[in-house]
């Protein structure tokens, strides 16, 4: 997940765009991949060894990236190619993380390269598969002393992914409830605010199953992370009602953003990020919240996929993201939260040397919340449930039966 | 020898490309809506027919609304095509084609961004609704945007130059000589016109139904974009079983059921126009 | 609708059928006022096989629209019965057409086709059918009633048209230009099949036509027209063979145009002496020294080698052309005063030619056969 440019939000959310016109390719690539599925067993430590053995450095780098995820001038990856010699090919073509792995899925099945040596994938179901496919290269982290050092305690437990064998987070975002003060009259605080019959009409949910399932159940008291198939049925009746009471006005993709800001929409679930950029961008008050019974923390992390030409530079560039100086300036642009905790000294030392606007904006990067959580903060994040094939579709059939009405 | 097979040389390039690009895609989606199994574990092919009926029972809600918006759009379209198809025929005069290029003309923007386009000019505070709520000419809760009547909406206006140009061609084969014949023999003008224009249109209209009701019926842009809560039709359903939960099997089966229903639809609606006839008509 | 039709004005013995006074229409387009019809005064009788003849756009459709109602007269009047129809639409006029392509309705059966006017005026369904079938008897097509029109030949199709509007019965039929989609050998057919039905149903037909030999065989009178105006009316004998003006005399038949100064006359005729021994004896009051044209048919002139006898008329030659056709030989002969005379000279007997290319030879006609034109 990213933040949402300007430019795109005025046509399209970047979900709905690529889905409109990627279905007809998904069927060809679909007939082209075949129906064979190849489930991985987990590397073993040599794996690693017999995997990184004898690769080297090859001075160039491919990276897929999401859309406006890193500043305009491409300053990290400058610095990058400054200190170590290597150029970099970046391309901004990831939007949606179906759609990513329905392109990159068959050549990977086919063990051909995918052009790419470095790419961003958001935990979650596609994550998950590509885990179990076996189509990712166990990282060498004796290769990472930045990540090893500079890396927050949080990120290397990560159920997804514990110890970080084949990721390391990019940026991080949270799931919480955004709003604009001047149509609600009150503070949002709670999820319960979402099932409020005032809003009648004027409550954005999302459509991804994961996202929306977490809110229901966090609107039920369960622990999204921990939650049995029981409690996903709890979760869908709370949903439904909500729904069959007229409070949902859509299940939105990302461009709930949109309709919060044209006043389609008073509340809404949404991303951290997008909100600190739309107000920096067009000046709106929208307010973003935590609620009090519990908001998600996703991650979106780099990979190196197993047919990648040119695995050691882009291990390099992963590693170089874990310098602090690296990961402030990463942050400053994004208003994501970023997985190095000394980033925002960086940040607030940038501040301090800035002046005038650029100085606030810095400023309020270094307090916010959404960028540097409070510990407080991080009580009450709660992350994905990783989901196995089977549960996956049983997962998906309750919730999608409700944003599928 | 030669001059034989001419003739089946030319229809060598397009026969080959349909092979390619539709019979070939078809098998591999037949040989998907029987299988079983999921991304990670594989497919194999069990002659799974449940897929079928599971495909129809679980969806049967969006099935059926895609139907009916298609039926309601499309009566639309035949309402608002048709008086524009027939100014056009026999008013028209030298600026015919002009007039069609106009009718064409927002159809050279694209289809997605035009949708898009409605959201903002009817948002719930946008330039059309606002001033209507502050003049308390509309309840403040009122809204257009994510109902099913802007979807309905929405595919009406996208699908209407679809409606209009075979009106139109049906409608300029009618011989105004055909329309004074009949007043002649003491028909008044909307006897003329009920007697003689519209059932030698009835073509144009057969041929309008079929190139919109069976893309309306499988659009899924208009309920994204437009669409709420309960507004969902088939077409998105098939897209998200694809592109999300990667379940091809039952992506498949419910492509090949809304396409058996909408061929055994348009066989029913031919039987019961007398199609044999309006085509005849429409070739003589 | 239904009463005025069938019961209508009361009809005089002495009422036209159809009558034109003083009729213009001038259509307008692009900015550009373009006269059709400058002004035609006609009477048409009741029962009377009337034809409007002349070159394509000399005005004899438009006046026929005129009188459908399908065109509305820039000036002038329009009776039908004596009752002006000027501003009264088509389906309100007791008139019927049969349209030059037919314009049959070609989703309908040829019963259908031919039920459409009677349906519309609310006549009773059985006396629909009654009526139908007898129709389609006289126009000989009883048994294709479920046909439709597509599977009917050219001529079936002509005549579900013309029993299409005299089913109504109308007070006139007018005719555009019906036969002209047929071949020859179905046009004359036709047309000794159209005059056999207008003798049975006793109806007024207006004959719109550019064919001179339709409208000689069929019509008791003929209008010949040219651009907008009536050139002459009469009967086809009338027209055929006293052409009133140089544009009737070329347009029906093949005519022959002299010209000349008078150089004696009395006694109700004129002569004309071109040359030594020759003279054109004119039957018509012109006076000595004045310039006159006149028409003589092909088949009245005789040729020969020696100068006629007697005081008709003698005119001298040279054959430039022989067409042997038949029934008759062709000869086109220029005379000595220059003029292209054509000759047509019947075969009575296998005798050789009386002339052949190059000869000199004497033309000779019967006076009565000379007709000044415009007198």
């Amino acid at each position: 997940m990213n933040t949402n440019p300007a430019l795109l939000r005025g046509m399209t959310g970047r979900r709905d765009a690529l889905r409109l016109f990627g279905l007809a390719g998904a069927g060809l690539g679909l007939a082209a991949c075949g129906v064979k599925g190849q489930k991985a067993a987990p590397p073993k430590q040599n794996d690693v060894q017999k995997y990184w053995a004898g690769k080297t450095k090859k001075g160039h780098l491919n990276f897929a990236n999401w859309t406006l995820y890193i500043d305009k001038n491409r300053t990290p990856l400058k610095e990058f190619t400054r200190q170590t010699g290597i150029t970099v090919t970046y391309r901004e073509v990831i939007s949606d993380d179906p759609q990513w792995f329905g392109k990159i899925a068959p050549q990977l099945q086919a063990g051909q390269s995918i052009g790419y040596d470095l790419m961003v994938v958001t935990n979650g179901l596609e994550f998950t598969k590509l885990v179990e496919l076996g189509y990712l290269v166990p990282l060498d982290h004796s290769q990472m002393p930045n990540f090893t050092k500079n890396v927050g305690a949080a990120y290397k437990q990560e159920s997804f992914d514990k110890g970080n064998v084949y990721s390391v987070p990019y940026a991080t975002g949270l799931t919480g409830i955004a709003y604009d003060p001047s149509k609600t009259g009150r503070e949002i605080t709670s999820i319960q605010d979402l099932w409020d019959p005032k809003f009648k009409g004027k409550v954005g949910m999302m459509s991804d199953v994961q996202e929306i399932g977490n809110f229901g159940m966090f609107a039920v008291g369960i622990d999204p992370e921990k939650s049995t198939p029981d409690d996903w049925k709890k979760a869908g009746a709370k949903l439904q009602e909500q729904k069959d009471k007229g409070i949902v006005r859509k299940y939105y993709e990302n461009d709930y953003i949109d309709a919060l800001s044209r006043g389609d929409v008073w509340l809404t679930m949404a991303w951290s990020g997008d909100i600190f950029q739309q107000n920096l961008n067009e000046g709106s008050n929208l307010k973003f919240v935590i609620p009090k019974e519990g908001a998600t923390i996703w991650t979106d992390n780099m990979m190196i996929p197993k047919t990648a030409d040119n695995p050691v530079d882009a291990l390099m560039m992963m590693d170089f993201f874990y310098r602090p100086e690296i990961a402030a300036n990463l942050a400053e642009f994004i208003n994501y939260v970023t997985p190095v905790p000394a980033a925002k000294d960086v940040i607030a030392a940038d501040a301090a040397k800035a002046t005038g606007s650029k100085k606030k904006t810095l400023e309020s990067v270094a307090s916010s919340p959404l960028v540097f959580p409070t510990d407080a903060d991080y009580a009450r994040l709660r992350h994905y449930r990783s989901l196995t094939p089977a549960e996956e579709k049983d997962y998906t059939a309750v919730f999608q039966h409700i944003t599928a009405g | 020898m030669r001059r034989r097979l001419a003739p089946y040389a030319l229809i060598l390039p397009g026969g080959l490309w349909l092979a390619i690009f539709f019979v070939v895609p078809m098998v591999v989606m037949l040989s998907f809506s029987l299988m079983q199994g999921d991304v990670v574990n594989g497919f194999s092919l069990t002659w799974h027919w449940q897929n079928y009926s599971e495909a129809l029972s679980d969806y049967d809600d969006q099935l059926i609304r895609s139907l009916v918006y298609g039926v309601i759009a499309t009566a639309a379209c035949i309402v608002l095509a048709y008086p524009v198809a027939y100014w056009i025929a026999f008013r028209g005069g030298a600026r015919k084609t002009t007039f069609l290029f106009l009718l064409l003309l927002p159809f050279f923007v694209s289809f997605v961004l035009r949708t898009f386009s409605w959201k903002f000019l009817l948002a719930d505070d946008g330039i059309v609704l606002s001033p209507l709520k502050h003049a308390g000419l509309l309840p403040q809760d009122f809204h257009v945007i994510a109902t099913g009547f802007a979807v309905v909406a929405g595919l009406t206006y996208n699908y209407l130059p679809f409606m209009v140009l075979p009106i139109y061609v049906a409608l300029e084969r009618v011989d105004p000589k055909m329309i004074e014949a009949a007043q002649d023999l003491y028909a008044s003008p909307a006897q003329a016109f009920a007697r003689v224009v519209f059932p030698l249109s009835l073509p144009g209209v057969f041929a309008g139904v079929l190139m919109t009701f069976v893309p309306v019926s499988a659009d899924y842009v208009n309920a994204t974009v437009l669409g709420g809560t309960n507004n969902t039709m088939i077409g998105n359903i098939i897209q998200n079983l694809y592109l999300v939960n990667n379940d091809y099997p039952q992506a498949a089966a419910l492509s090949f059921t809304l396409m058996a229903i909408l061929l055994i639809g348009i066989f029913l609606y031919a039987r019961a126009l007398g199609t044999e006839d309006v085509l005849e008509v429409a070739t003589r | 609708m239904t009463d005025t039709k069938e019961a209508g004005t009361p009809v005089g013995a002495d009422l036209a059928a159809i009558e034109l006074n003083g009729v213009k229409k001038t259509f307008h387009a692009h900015g550009d006022a373009v006269a059709a019809v400058k002004g035609i005064d006609v009477s048409i009788g009741e029962g009377e096989f009337f034809s409007l003849l002349g070159p394509s756009g000399c005005g004899k459709t438009t006046t026929m629209r005129m009188i459908a109602g399908f065109d509305e007269p820039t000036e002038g009047e329009v009776f039908l019965h004596g009752r002006n129809v000027v501003g009264v639409p088509p389906n309100k006029r007791d008139v019927n057409m049969v349209f030059q392509s037919y314009a049959l309705f070609p989703h309908m059966s040829v019963f259908e086709n031919v039920a459409f006017g009677l349906r519309r005026k609310g006549v009773a369904k059985s006396e629909v059918a009654r009526r139908v079938g007898e129709m389609l008897e006289i126009v000989d097509l009883k048994g294709r009633e479920k046909r439709r029109p597509r599977e009917l030949s050219g001529g079936q199709q002509q005549r579900v048209a013309l029993a299409r509007a005299l089913v109504n019965r109308p007070r006139a039929l007018l005719l555009d230009e019906p036969l002209g989609a047929l071949d020859l050998k179905l046009r004359q057919a036709m047309q000794v099949e159209l005059k056999r039905i207008q003798r049975e149903v006793g109806i007024t037909f207006v004959y719109v036509t550019h064919d001179q030999n339709e409208a000689l065989t069929m019509s008791d009178r003929i209008a010949v027209m040219n651009d907008g105006r009536i050139e002459q009316l009469g009967t086809p004998r009338e027209i055929y063979e006293r052409p009133a003006t140089t544009f009737v005399a070329g347009f029906i038949g093949t005519s022959n145009v002299l010209s000349g100064t008078v150089a004696r006359a009395g006694a109700g005729r004129a002569v004309i002496e071109p040359g030594l021994g020759e003279r054109i004896v004119v039957p018509c009051t012109a006076a000595p020294g004045e310039e006159i044209e006149l028409t003589v048919r092909p088949e009245k002139i005789d040729v020969r080698s020696d100068p006629p006898a007697g005081d008709g008329c003698a005119l001298r030659g040279t054959v430039t052309e022989v067409v042997y056709l038949g029934m008759f030989t062709n000869y086109n002969v220029t005379t000595s005063t220059g003029a292209e005379v054509v000759v047509f000279v019947q075969n009575v007997s296998s005798a050789d030619d009386v002339a052949t290319r190059g000869d000199s030879v004497w033309l000779s006609w019967d006076p009565r056969h000379s007709y000044v034109i415009g007198a």
